[in-house]
Order: structure tokens, then sequence, then C-alpha cells
């Protein structure tokens, strides 16, 4: 669906958290929008709820650590003042949900982060959220890799561990 | 371009935030994609940290009862909204700001330190040949002025903390010498603050005579004002406080650079009769005795000088080198106004009187009589001696705070206000001021002999812990800046005592004063040692689970729901309970006792009677007497306490509790639970609680206590809503 609204300033991003280290790409890079164009933002973090739970499932851990990602990204951009709204969501699928709820917001733009992976064989990963974004969000769509080196720390500190 | 049940919201619509009751599925663009949204409810209340810390936001601290809550806001409204830790650097001076805050007492002292010296000369039986020494004098005191400004200087340096002359003297000279230099210091400050505000008012009064019974009145005015100023906030004081200082300091400026034009190169000047003329030895000891005194009269011009090493973690980053670049203007600015007022005044051949200062017969030779800058001059100068207190309310609760982290003083003056400001020394500055305003009846000569001296005693102290720093310290350069201070706290040291000799006996009640104040303080660090001691924790140690028997005893006054919940409880605690009913009605008693047995069977209920009608006090010998605590076992006693409905109600209720509860504390072995009944709130779900009764007999059934938390707030353990 192509973006009528191409070239004007966002109004209102959706920003794509899910705990990982490019959380916080993410929210550097929609604060920066947010500066530039006086857009509203708006961090959704979908929790994955699988076919062995009810999708409102009471999952008090998982809603936690969300919930802690949320308030991080609060007070990251309280920092760099701007506004933020927090929504926390389950789902099955995380690409639908960021998608609808992007769509009911009337949001014009969303951003995720991607974290730098190579699948055994050494194809580089995209996962399934982010084609699923690009394809169906009838808005702009932004996607922060994280720098190589930093991906290549992060396999070290984890071999470490 | 949506569906999704008509949820097309801006987010920042109040239901996005409002936590429901139940997670709102929503259905997606495709079938199948539903999505839940979860509520938060503890979001607009409290955060996580990055340390995993919870952060308690602005909604956690508003007042949950409806009578504090309406004083919050007239609190927010007079001094303004509440700032958050995060918003000090906000706060943290300019150093031009600081300039006008921290200056205001040093710069003020140079509209009336000429006349001081010019009066001292006056009275020295030589004449007026003798003003002629005026010149002298207060470049002597410049100079005196520019070591002691080059010592703070080092000082702000050296201990960018803060606390001046008393962080000096703690590290270089002990215990005791700090504690005398902070005491020297507080009397000071709160002398400046009563001499400035009542020449201020004295001034007022001089303008418009028939506001002369109301001179006191005008001075703790005036004193509540600039206190309320200051719990604004140091950032919003200084706002307030910076145009006057700065219009003063330009304009008194203009009139010495225009006077000195008008003498030195028009001509106009005159001259007081030549010393040599006189009849007197001007090598004589009669002469130098006479410039000491007028010495110790012009010195008053140092006071202040002090406030900026005192303040140093008040200025923005980087604090030490802005602190001292500000010291150094000061005294530049000090100094050049000072010796340029006095040179105006030996030019003009000013001569003291009791129609008019010698400031404004200088602003008069200068500007002309009833000219328009003659008539700002001196506008501005008034409000410069008034601002002057102003530095002591910076400068007293820093060093208030100071002490408090140092156990010295009560640590509450170590809190920051909802303005980031240090409130308990602010207020207790202000009270102190106005008492002793009140007390002198407003009169600045009464006042004026108490001052100065404490200054001087710290300045001597700081100089000598400064010598036994670069003593120790030893880094390049040091000989010279030893040689500085010690020059520094020989001159100051002379200053100290002709200054305490000259106006004495007054002076001593200042110098009577410093010991009992270091007695004070050397009090309380004991007290708050002896605290420490006595809590201090074993951290070696591991705790394992109570090993002491429980038993309760409950206080009865009637058969009432709040004492049925409370027995309940008491159940709840241990299976040893029993119920002391006191009483001067036998008969009402037995009726008690029968529907007690009936309606709490196993539960024994003690009937004491007391025919001289005292109810508290016997309990507490039943207690000691006829219940002693066993070995390994800890009395509980369970208070039945009625919650009021209103703010009114509670002189009505709860008295006995409150004078039991009172005299238990500290008795050995014994440990006092509150069990609340009565009024509770229930929200409306907007925040707004309303008053309901609680629903007891289920509650009671549970033998629980009731919880006073509303239910519409989070839960405290973060649950979820569903």
């Amino acid at each position: 669906m192509p973006d009528k609204n191409s070239g004007t300033p966002v109004k209102r991003a959706v920003l794509s958290l899910n705990g990982s280290p490019t959380d916080e790409l993410v929210i550097e890079c929609g604060c920066k929008l947010a500066r530039a164009d006086h857009s509203e933002l708006v961090a959704i973090y979908v929790l994955q709820v699988d076919w062995r739970h009810d999708l409102d499932d009471d999952l008090e851990e998982q809603r936690e650590d969300a919930s802690r990602t949320l308030d991080l990204a609060e007070g990251m951009a309280e920092k760099e003042k701007v506004p933020l709204e927090s929504q926390l969501l389950q789902a099955r699928d995380v690409g639908a949900a960021l998608v609808d709820e992007a769509v009911a917001l009337d949001a014009d733009a969303i951003v995720l982060g991607l974290p730098y992976k190579v699948r055994f064989g050494g194809d580089f990963a995209l996962g399934e959220t982010i084609p699923y974004v690009f394809k169906n969000a009838p808005c702009r769509v932004f996607v922060v890799r994280e720098p190589v080196a930093r991906s290549e720390e992060r396999d070290e500190n984890m071999k470490g561990i | 371009m949506t569906n999704d049940e008509g949820d097309k919201r801006p987010p920042s619509s109040p239901e996005s935030t409002t936590p429901s009751s139940k997670p709102r599925g929503l259905s997606g663009q495709k079938l199948g994609n539903r999505r839940v949204r979860v509520e938060r409810p503890h979001s607009e209340y409290f955060r996580y940290t990055p340390s995993g810390a919870l952060e308690a936001r602005p909604k956690a601290h508003e007042e949950v009862d409806s009578g504090r809550r309406v004083m919050a806001t007239a609190r927010h409204v007079l001094f303004g909204r509440p700032l958050a830790s995060a918003e000090e650097i906000g706060e943290r001076l300019s150093k031009k700001k600081a300039l006008a805050i921290f200056s205001s007492d040093a710069i003020s002292s140079s509209a009336y330190a000429t006349e001081e010296i010019l009066r001292a000369l006056l009275i020295g039986g030589i004449g007026i040949a003798a003003l002629n020494l005026a010149l002298p004098v207060s470049i002597t005191i410049a100079l005196l002025l520019g070591v002691v400004a080059i010592s703070y200087r080092q000082v702000v340096v050296a201990y960018p903390n803060g606390g001046g002359s008393y962080s000096v003297s703690k590290a270089n000279l002990g215990r005791l010498a700090s504690l005398i230099a902070a005491a020297a210091l507080l009397i000071d400050y709160v002398l400046t603050v009563a001499v400035s505000i009542s020449s201020a008012s004295e001034q007022i009064v001089a303008a418009v005579p028939n506001l002369g019974p109301w001179q006191v009145a005008i001075a703790v005015v005036v004193v509540a004002v600039i206190t309320m100023a200051n719990l604004r906030g140091v950032r919003e004081a200084g706002n307030i406080f910076a145009i006057p200082t700065y219009l003063f300091v330009g304009t008194a400026l203009l009139m010495i650079v225009l006077g000195a034009w008008q003498i030195l190169v028009l001509g106009e000047g005159a001259a007081y009769p030549s010393l040599q003329d006189s009849s007197i030895d001007i090598a004589s000891m009669a002469i130098l005795l006479l410039a000491m005194r007028a010495f110790a009269s012009g010195a008053v011009a140092l006071t202040g000088t002090e406030a900026i090493a005192t303040g140093v973690p008040a200025f923005q980053p980087p604090e030490s080198k802005n602190a001292a670049t500000t010291l150094a203007v000061m005294a530049v600015l000090l100094a050049a106004l000072f010796i340029g007022i006095t040179f105006l005044a030996s030019g003009y051949a000013i001569v003291p009187n009791e129609e008019a200062t010698v400031l404004s017969q200088v602003a008069g030779s200068v500007f002309g009589l009833d000219s328009l800058g003659f008539y700002l001059f001196l506008t501005f100068a008034a409000v410069i001696l008034m601002l002057a207190a102003n530095t002591s309310f910076s400068a007293f609760p820093r060093l208030a705070a100071v002490l408090a982290a140092d156990n010295f003083w009560p640590r509450r003056f170590a809190y920051r206000g909802d303005r980031l400001a240090f409130t308990a020394g602010i207020v207790v500055l202000g009270v102190l001021a106005a008492v002793l305003i009140v007390l002198f009846g407003g009169d600045t000569h009464a006042l004026i002999p108490l001052y100065a001296v404490g200054v001087f005693i710290d300045f001597t102290i700081s100089q000598t812990g400064m010598i036994r720093h670069w003593r120790r310290e030893r880094p390049p350069g040091y000989r010279r800046r030893l040689s500085v201070n010690a020059l520094g706290a020989v001159i100051t040291g002379l200053v100290a005592i002709d200054v305490a000799a000259v106006k004495a006996p007054t002076s001593l009640i200042v110098l009577a004063l410093i010991p009992i104040l270091v007695g004070v303080m050397w009090f309380i660090h004991h007290e708050y040692d002896t605290a420490a001691e006595e809590l201090e924790v074993d951290r070696s140690r591991v705790y394992g689970p109570p090993t002491k028997l429980s038993r309760v005893i409950i206080p009865v006054p009637n058969l009432s729901r709040a004492v049925i919940r409370s027995v309940q409880f008491g159940r709840s605690l241990s299976d040893d309970v029993r119920a002391v009913h006191l009483t001067i009605d036998r008969e009402a008693a037995e009726e008690l006792r029968r529907d007690w047995e009936r309606m709490l069977p196993g539960v024994p209920l003690v009937i004491v009677e007391t025919p001289y009608r005292s109810l508290v006090v016997p309990f507490l010998h039943y207690l000691d007497v006829m219940a002693p605590t066993p070995a390994n076992t800890i009395t509980i006693v369970v208070l039945p306490e009625y919650v009021p409905r209103h703010w009114w109600d509670r002189f009505l209720h709860n008295q006995k509790a409150h004078r039991i509860r009172e005299a238990l504390i500290g008795r050995p072995n014994t440990v006092v639970a509150d069990v609340p009944y009565g009024a509770v709130r229930s929200g409306d779900g907007n925040g707004h609680g309303v008053l309901d009764r609680t629903s007891q007999d289920g509650d009671e059934a549970n033998g629980g206590g009731q919880s006073r938390r509303r239910p519409d707030r989070p839960p405290r353990r973060f649950g979820w809503r569903r």
C-alpha cells in the first residue's frame, strides 16, 4: 500500500520494542524523528503468546520484563524531552499486531530494530516481523540495524557466558 | 484504513492510560490477528530505572488526603511546582546570577562602609582633618579584601563541595576549630539579615516618615518576602534579585566615573583641612589608634566575602572555576565601589551628619540634588541594602546542610524541599532574623556592634587552615600561596581582635554565643553517634527466623466492631490473646463480660476497676505487675483505633489509644500495633476517593487488619489488571 503522506513530516511514529539491545537504537531514532518533526511517539512492546496460552493469559514474568523495557523507553524519551506514550500488547503475531496498532493509531511511521545476525550457512537473517511489516504497513517503515561491531561484541560476551 | 472496533484514538487521550478492569481484545486487519492491550496501572506512579530500581513518578508524590491535597496545591501556587532531583542541575546558578545572589551582601556594604570610616575618624577628637585618613584606610581595607579573596579562591578550588571555612578547618585544624568557624558564620548570617533589613526599613521610614510606627512590621514583612522568594528555589531567587543588584552596581560605577571626571578633570572638588596644619603629630599613637578604629569600622565591607566559598555546589559546572571567577569579579567590584565612593567623599570633602547619609551627599554632589540620577541611585542603594540579606539566605542553609551531613546539625537541614531549596535552613534563618529584629526594635545601631565579629574569626580560622593545607599538600608554588594565607591569617586575626575590642561590650554577646552553639553542635553529634551505635548491624551475621514467642494484650473500652477486628487480628498473631477492660462502672463491665464470653469465646477478658478514674496509667502498671512479659516472649499491645471521617474528628477519638501508644514507646520487648477501623476511601476510578464505611463482618472473620490503601491506587506488588 503506497504511503500517501510520503515526504510530509511524521506526526505519529510507532516504535517497536522487544527488550533486545536494538531498543536503544530504535528509541534514539524515534527521538530524532520527533525532534525534527515534533511528532508523537508511541512505544509498543508486543508479547508473543504461543498457542499453549490464551491470548489474554497473565504472563506475569514476561509482562514485567516488557514493562521494564517500556519504562526505560519512557525514561530515555523524557531525558530527550520528547513526548512518548507506551503500550503493552499480547498477540500471536508480533508483526500483525504492530501493523494493526499503527493503523489504529493512525501512525505515519513504524520504527523497528534489527540485530545483526547471520543464520547457519552465512545468510543474513531478517526474521519474520520485519518482512511482515514491510509488506503490510500502510505507512513509512524505518529499520535500524545495529552496527556489526556491536553485534560481534555481543556475541563475544555471550561466548564468555 | 482501520477497523479495531472503533479504536482510532490518539495515544494521548486519557483512556489510553487509565487502567481498565479487563484487557481489551482488539481485532486486526486480517482474520485471526487479534491482540490484547495490557494495562500497566503502575506506570502512572512508578517507573523502572536502568538499574532495576523503581522510581516514584510525580503522581506517586500526590497527596491522597483531600485536605493535604488542598495544602499541596496552595504550596505549589505559592512556591512553584515541585522540582525533581534531576532538575537540580537546571537550578544551578550562572556566574551572573551567582554574582547577584552571593555578592549582594558584600557589594551593598560599599553603600555604608565609607560612612562608617568617616564617622569613626570624626569622633577621634582630631577634627575634620582626620577625614584625610579615609582614603588610605579604605585602600588598606581593599588590600585586605584582596588577600581574603585570593585565599577564598584557593578554598573554592581546594574544597569544591562547599562549606567554606568549615570545610577548610575540618580538614586541616580539627573538629573544634571547624565548629567554631561554623558557629561564628551561622551567627553572622543571622545578624546580616537582621542588620540589612533593619537598615532598609529605616531608609523606607526616612523617606516616608508616616510609616515610623510600622518600621519593625515592615522589616518583618521584608524578611518574610525574602524567605518566600528563597523557598521558590535558588534560581528563581536569582531571577528576582539580579536586576536590582546590577542596577546598583551600574549606577554606582557611573557615579564614580562622573565624579572622578568632575574632581580630576574639571577641578570641581574640595578638600579637607590638611593634617599637617592641625596641632596633632601625624606619626603619633593617637593617629594610629584612630586609623585602627576606622579600619575596624570599615572592615564591615568584607562581610559576605566568604559566602561564595560556602555555596560552591550551587554553581553551574565547572563549579569551582565559576565560583572562583565570580569571587574575583565580586572582589574587584567591591574594591572599586568602596575606594571609588571613599575617593568621591574625600574629593568633595564630605562630612557625615545626621541629616543626610554620606552616600546621598556623594550622589547629590555628582548627579546634583533632586536630579533623576540622584533619586534613582538612592532607590537602588536602598534596594541593594535590603537584598544584602539574600546572601545569607543562600549561604546559611548551605552551611547548615553541610553541618547536617556531618551530623552536627539536625539532619532535616540537609533535605531539599519541593523546590530543591534547603527549606529548613531558609525558614529557620527567616524566623531567627525576624525575632532579632523584633527584640532590638529594628534599631540598626543596636545590632551593628554584634555584627562582623564572627566573620573575622571565621576568616582567621579559614586562612590558618589553608596554611596547614599548603604545608601538607606542597603543590608547585605553594610557598607563595602559603605566604598569602599567612599574611591574611595574621591581619584578619588582628582585625578580629580590633573589631571585638572596638565594639565591646556588645560584641561579647557573640563571643559568648559561639561556644554555646559549638556545644549544641557537639551534643547533636553525640546524640547521632549514640543512635548510630545502637542501630549498627553486624553485616557478617545471617539472621534466621525469629525464636521469640508472642502474646497479645488488647485494651478494650467496649465491645465494638473496632475491638472485634483487633481481637481477630490479635488471634492471627498469637494463640495467647487477652483483653483488658479498665472501668469505673462495675455493672457496665459485668454486662460487657457477659456479651464478651458469648461473642468471643476463648479470649479471656480481664476487668480492672479504677476507682480513681485514671485509665491509661493503671493499664501500664497492669502490664508491668499483673502481666509481666515472660522470658523469650514479645508482648504485642493491639490498639483498636477508629478512623475518623473528617480531620476534626481526630480531636474526638482515639485519645486514650494515643496516650497508651506514647507511654509504651521504649518499653522493653513490647510492640504496639494499631488496628484501624472506620471510614476508608473507595475510588471512583478517576483517582478521586470517596468516603465509605467498611464492610465489617467478612473481614473481621478473616481476622485481618484493615488496609488504608485506596482501591484506586496501584497494588503494592505489580500484578496485572485483567
